[in-house]
């Protein structure tokens, strides 16, 4: 805590000097004392334990963390707007910001807008939330961009924020804060899209929230392919005005200790949100990911896939909730969560949840981990496919199922070809 | 082709097949008939590899060579196939890559070129006609979403794609009405040469009047307790399996 609280206190020593950001911060990292680092005894939080980040010393990124020369990245779809951030700092001379959208830093987001930053910091601390890493993210925030998408602008090409931590020698941090306003009857893809590059362990504590309004898409794809010493914590909020659409994937390779929490608000009716992932994890990884829906108006519908394979040592926690607002009615939502465990000392704690306060609802959800399944093996290898093949297809076909309904080939192709090279990683632990 | 001398087979300790001989040449369809628990799908799942069942006893030769000792996949490239009872669901596998995928495997296997992707297409819609499938399972996942006629179709295309010589029909007419049964017969009946051979599993008379076998066995309690010719599917159509018991 002593270490966060320096930082805090170099990074006000060493940023632009405003009053009102100035006491956000120190206001939110009040909160963030007040919660302390989550423990067993926080039920959303009990099954990952947070002391590589608690004692870890990182130290905030500084503009002489650059490397000198840095390769072009390689990003998840060739054909994006590439937005380049390395080590937490913008790159204006590798991005591009297609035409009808709006780009603007942090601080000026916060000046035009300062009440929703502080309202933030109040629910992330209230009991409903209750997330340290979202105020320490405010707190520290040293990263990140805004992106106003303009009325009736529709955005054929993704564009994806490619944000890069490369080889160095120090224990760094970052605190990136995203936010995407969506304005009426826009269209955008927006892939957030992790990288690591360093041996050096690291630490990336995103915020990213995004705002639809009335009638607007958004197709978001969230890859986190940080290197394996990495730790990640991040939050991603959604608020969906009336008859706005979201469809968002995420699929999680990386880092060696992973916290995502989703949260998606149906602020207005009629609104439409598929959200699914696959969280890949190998070693003596952990990967937790916390997601709530709040059906908060009528008509809605929500639907939820999340699919974890686990192999060597490691653990995943899934806990996900759709909550149904009183008063509510009409609501469509499901929520699926599969599991398979490729080895037998891995290990999976799921726990689904429906919280329904109105009566005129659907709901579903389950919940299955297991292992790969005898049957769907001995019916390959009796058509003349060896077994290892065999495992292969399935193993690709559970994880290939999470993302049928990406629409884009370029991220479709990437993504399957990032799940192969995945499962060939792993199938060559089980020969060494 | 096939020769079962005495098979002794066994699941957690409950022995199910107790003494099985069984010879079938090139070109026979041999049915075998009984009712539900004799040891019928356990047979065809001995022959086609299943690992769940303990052999006590006895032999399975294929071609002269001894099958027990053999995978399930070295089985099915030597030219053994089942035609599942109950098809697996295998979620995010494409259909046509499964069947690209076995096709593939065997060609490899008999020392031949894989064939590229323009001529299994068409090759594979040739097949799809002859068990009158629209195409558009292929895009789907394995056997996902097919109803219990369809997926049954979907086990003949693949017998027909994969061309085996030993074919186990394991009740292959279970779930079918009339129409599907007799398109999915003459499937089997149009692949029917001297070369080939076929083991078909039935609960019923009503499918071997479409496909003519050449022996009928009469299975009870794992033992074949009558052979016959096709008058003794008609007999047992008329007074049931108990007449056979001991």
């Amino acid at each position: 805590m002593t270490h966060y609280q320096e930082q805090l206190t170099w990074l006000l020593e060493n940023s632009e000097v405003n009053e009102s950001i100035r006491s956000l911060r120190l206001d939110a990292f009040e909160l963030f004392k007040k919660l302390g680092f989550p423990t067993k005894k926080d039920e959303d939080w009990r099954f990952t334990n947070f002391s590589k980040i608690q004692n870890g010393y990182f130290r905030l990124s500084r503009p002489s963390d650059l490397p000198n020369n840095f390769e072009s990245p390689k990003l998840l779809n060739d054909n994006s707007y590439p937005i380049v951030i390395i080590n937490g700092h913008y790159q204006p001379q590798l991005s591009k910001i297609p035409n009808g959208i709006s780009v603007f830093s942090g601080s000026d987001d916060f000046k035009s807008n300062p009440h929703s930053y502080a309202i933030d910091s109040n629910k992330a601390y209230s009991s409903k939330m209750k997330n340290p890493f979202y105020l320490l993210n405010t707190s520290l925030m040293n990263s990140g961009l805004c992106f106003e998408i303009h009325e009736n602008i529709q955005i054929e090409k993704p564009i994806e924020i490619f944000f890069c931590t490369s080889e160095i020698d120090d224990t760094i941090m970052n605190h990136p804060r995203f936010h995407f306003r969506l304005n009426k009857n826009s269209k955008a893809t927006i892939i957030e899209h992790y990288s690591g590059q360093t041996k050096q362990s690291y630490f990336i504590n995103t915020v990213s929230n995004f705002e639809l309004e009335e009638n607007a898409h958004l197709t978001h794809f969230r890859f986190q392919d940080e290197s394996f010493q990495s730790n990640h914590t991040s939050f991603s909020g959604y608020s969906l005005n009336k008859y706005s659409n979201l469809n968002c994937n995420c699929l999680s390779i990386g880092s060696e200790l992973y916290r995502h929490n989703i949260k998606v608000d149906f602020t207005g009716s009629n609104g439409f949100a598929r959200v699914n992932g696959l969280s890949l994890i190998d070693s003596n990884r952990h990967h937790d990911l916390n997601v709530i829906v709040n059906h908060l108006d009528n008509s809605c519908t929500s639907s939820q896939l999340f699919k974890f394979i686990l192999s060597d040592s490691s653990t995943g926690v899934f806990n996900g909730k759709v909550i149904v607002d009183k008063d509510t009615f009409q609501t469509n939502a499901n929520q699926t969560n599969r599991n398979l465990l490729l080895s037998s000392s891995s290990n999976m704690n799921s726990n689904p949840q429906l919280e329904i306060h109105a009566e005129d609802v659907k709901c579903s959800h389950g919940s299955t981990t297991g292992q790969i399944d005898p049957e769907a093996l001995f019916y390959l290898r009796s058509r003349g496919i060896s077994k290892q093949r065999a495992i292969e297809l399935v193993v690709e076909g559970f994880a290939k199922e999470v993302f049928t309904n990406i629409k884009d080939d370029n991220i479709q192709s990437r993504v399957n070809q990032k799940i192969g090279q995945w499962l060939e990683s792993v199938s060559n632990h089980d020969k060494n | 082709m096939l020769i079962i001398k005495d098979l002794h087979a066994s699941i957690d300790d409950k022995k199910i097949l107790n003494g099985i001989n069984l010879s079938i040449k090139p070109g026979e369809l041999h049915a075998i008939m009984g009712r539900n628990g004799s040891g019928k799908s356990t047979l065809a799942n001995i022959i086609t590899g299943r690992e769940d069942y303990d052999i006590d006893s006895g032999s399975i030769l294929f071609n002269g060579k001894d099958l027990l000792d053999q995978s399930p996949e070295d089985r099915a490239l030597d030219g053994v196939f089942m035609s599942f009872q109950y098809p697996v669901v295998i979620p995010g596998v494409n259909n046509t890559y499964f069947l690209k995928a076995a096709l593939n495997s065997k060609l490899k296997h008999q020392g031949l070129k894989e064939i590229n992707a323009v001529d299994f297409m068409s090759l594979i819609r040739e097949k799809l006609k002859q068990v009158d499938m629209d195409e558009k399972y292929l895009s789907r996942a394995v056997n996902d979403g097919f109803s219990g006629g369809e997926k049954k179709r979907n086990e003949i295309l693949q017998m027909l794609t994969l061309e085996p010589t030993l074919s186990i029909l394991d009740e292959t007419d279970s779930g079918l009405d009339i129409d599907a049964l007799k398109i999915v017969a003459k499937g089997v009946n149009d692949f029917r040469n001297k070369e080939r051979s076929f083991l078909a599993i039935t609960h019923y008379q009503r499918l071997l009047d479409y496909m003519k076998p050449d022996f009928i066995h009469v299975l009870i309690d794992g033992e074949i307790v009558k052979s016959g010719n096709s008058e003794l599917a008609k007999e047992l159509e008329e007074k049931g399996y108990s007449w056979l018991e001991k």
